[in-house]
């Protein structure tokens, strides 16, 4: 399979883990993860595209707890060098959709995203392509362990942002989430609000 | 298969004669303190006698008294300190080759400044004719754990030396620490060639370092050394000069075990006696207070005899949780502003690593060899071979260890 070009420059993870529906990537930077609900891909012939639910920093070794020293980032940074050196940052994606000739379709991929492929932040022109109707939050409503609420709110800021905080596309979704949670009024208020805060 | 039942039966009647030590050994190291105490003043005595004496134990030789107590000094802001360790898979010959594998482990911390350090390790195969046999004394023997440990050290030191040469190029403050002796007690009674050679390796490492002017040293955590108490008993001793050969206390106690009459008087004990069993650490855990070190002490081991100017010297350090034995070249001990930054950085390390320097520690981290990594090791090796066709198989006692039957 030919890889397409990746910007080596641009890429802010790795993939370290992979399935159909979900993937976990390493963060370039310690710290540096994509903020919550953001829209990434992966590099490869099929790029997939997700949506991060969860970031979590972590001692490299298993056996080793990061302890706390009581010092600010800049102090450590001074005189405990080496502890940069042994946490990494990680962060989950579900996946939302894949990408082929015609652009990204919100439809789970082929194959999943392989293992080491980079992973970027997707253009402003993916994320509106993803998200021109609410299908992909069909993804994060069916999705095992998210944090489906605030993923929905997160994400639709998201794309929300991606068009100028445009209104007339946050009625369109307003009215996809409604379809989408009809049966729960009260959880679709407190998501509605949240999102236009 | 252990029986611990029998076992268990053991490690009680250990505990209790452990117990009697220790209530002992309190007393032993009150009088050892109060002897220290005793030379402060005329330590100029107590040091010509131990120069003049010949004991059958290590002595610490000293230039001043031995209650001397440094206060700790201050760290340079900026300060780069380095370290290497190794770790290996010995030699095996119950598995699929002959080979080993040293693995070594290096960090280098830049305190002050911000700056990333350089958390690392190298692996190296070692499976030649040349790497595998050596012929000392005219005698051609295979290469064993004791001559691995050796490359080993000698390739941590040089590890030690490039990355200290590169550090100060950039212009830092270097400091090189290493775990453990820098004294190569191994050599004792071994083969001349063999000694020249194992010293050659060290020598030329230290005196790269001596060129750079980038101090090391050996740091030793729960030392069971006695030089320092060593040189107490030579203060006890009646004789003059000291000399354990001759000494008319053993021969008398000798003469005694072999009188069987049970009414015969009993001999005199032993002057020096009361002290023995107390280690250099017991004393200064009570001399010293966090962060102080004791006076520098030279090494009267014979091995030193050929360091020429990297002759070993040592001091003792209170890192806060230890009294911890640090070991440097005679060059870095003669150097004030060399054997204050030596101190000052363990101590620091050893708070920053919380017990333990912090460098020596990580480059441990980096350097070990699991179990696992040596399965690992061996598969690579057997899939290696077998895809170029060559034969590879275990020993029948290595498989039998694996499939045990019934």
């Amino acid at each position: 399979m030919a890889l397409a070009k990746v910007d080596t420059e641009a890429f802010i993870g790795e993939v370290i883990e992979s399935s159909t529906s979900q993937f976990v990537a390493e963060s370039r930077e310690l710290n540096g993860a994509p903020p919550f609900g953001a829209f990434i891909k992966t590099s490869g012939a099929i790029p997939v595209y997700g949506l991060v639910f969860n970031v979590c920093t972590h001692s490299i070794e298993p056996n080793r707890r990061a302890t706390a020293y009581g010092l600010t980032e800049q102090e450590l940074r001074n005189e405990q060098p080496q502890i940069f050196e042994l946490l990494k940052t990680e962060f989950e994606a579900v996946t939302v959709g894949y990408g082929d000739d015609r652009g990204p379709r919100q439809v789970l991929p082929p194959q999943p995203p392989g293992i080491h492929s980079f992973v970027l932040p997707c253009a402003e022109s993916e994320i509106k392509a993803l998200t021109n109707n609410g299908d992909y939050l069909r993804c994060v409503l069916s999705g095992n362990r998210l944090p489906v609420d605030d993923l929905i709110i997160a994400s639709v800021r998201h794309a929300w942002a991606a068009r100028a905080f445009d209104m007339p596309y946050l009625v369109g979704i307003g009215k996809d989430l409604c379809r989408l949670i009809r049966d729960d009024y009260d959880r679709l208020s407190s998501i509605m609000r949240r999102i236009s805060q | 298969m252990l029986d611990f039942g029998v076992l268990k039966k053991q490690i009680d009647q250990m505990a209790v004669d452990a117990k009697t030590m220790q209530d002992d050994f309190f007393a032993r190291i009150d009088l050892a303190v109060s002897e220290m105490d005793r030379w402060e003043e005329p330590w100029e005595t107590l040091v010509t006698k131990i120069r003049r004496s010949r004991t059958s134990w290590l002595v610490a030789n000293a230039s001043g008294p031995f209650t001397e107590v440094c206060s700790r000094p201050e760290r340079p802001a900026e300060l780069t300190v380095i370290a290497a360790d190794g770790s290996q898979i010995f030699p095996d010959r119950h598995e699929i080759a002959n080979c080993f594998l040293i693995n070594v482990g290096y960090v280098v911390l830049h305190y002050g400044s911000g700056e990333r350090p350089v958390m690392s390790s190298e692996p190296s195969l070692f499976y030649e004719e040349e790497d595998m046999y050596h012929e000392w004394a005219g005698k051609r023997s295979p290469v064993t754990r004791e001559i691995v440990g050796v490359k080993r050290n000698a390739m941590e030191l040089d590890k030690v030396v490039a990355l200290a040469a590169e550090a100060k190029e950039e212009g830092r403050t270097v400091v090189g620490l290493t775990d453990g002796t820098l004294i190569l007690w191994m050599l004792e009674g071994k083969p001349y060639d063999f000694r020249r050679e194992t010293l050659q390796m060290t020598l030329s490492g230290l005196e790269q370092l001596r060129e750079l002017r980038v101090p090391i040293a050996g740091y030793i955590s729960d030392p069971g050394s006695a030089d320092v108490v060593n040189g107490l008993r030579v203060g006890l001793c009646p004789e003059q000069p000291p000399d354990c050969d001759r000494c008319p206390w053993k021969a008398a106690e000798a003469q005694a075990l072999l009188n069987l009459d049970d009414d015969a008087q009993k001999p005199e004990p032993i002057p020096c006696e009361p002290i023995a069993g107390v280690t250099d650490d017991m004393l200064y855990v009570r001399k010293l207070k966090s962060g102080e070190r004791s006076g520098v002490f030279r090494s009267s081991s014979k091995i030193l005899e050929d360091y020429g100017p990297h002759r070993i010297c040592f001091f003792y350090v209170h890192t806060g949780w230890e009294v911890g034995r640090v070991e440097i070249p005679e060059w870095v001990a003669d150097d004030e502003a060399l054997l204050d930054l030596v101190h000052t950085t363990i101590i620091d390390q050893a708070e920053k690593g919380r017990g333990y320097p912090v460098v020596l520690s990580e480059s441990h981290e980096r350097a070990v060899v699991r179990g696992a990594d040596r399965d690992i090791f061996f598969k690579f090796l057997k899939d290696s071979y077998v895809k170029n066709n060559v034969k590879a198989e275990n020993s029948l006692k290595q498989l039998k260890k694996l499939a045990a039957t019934v």
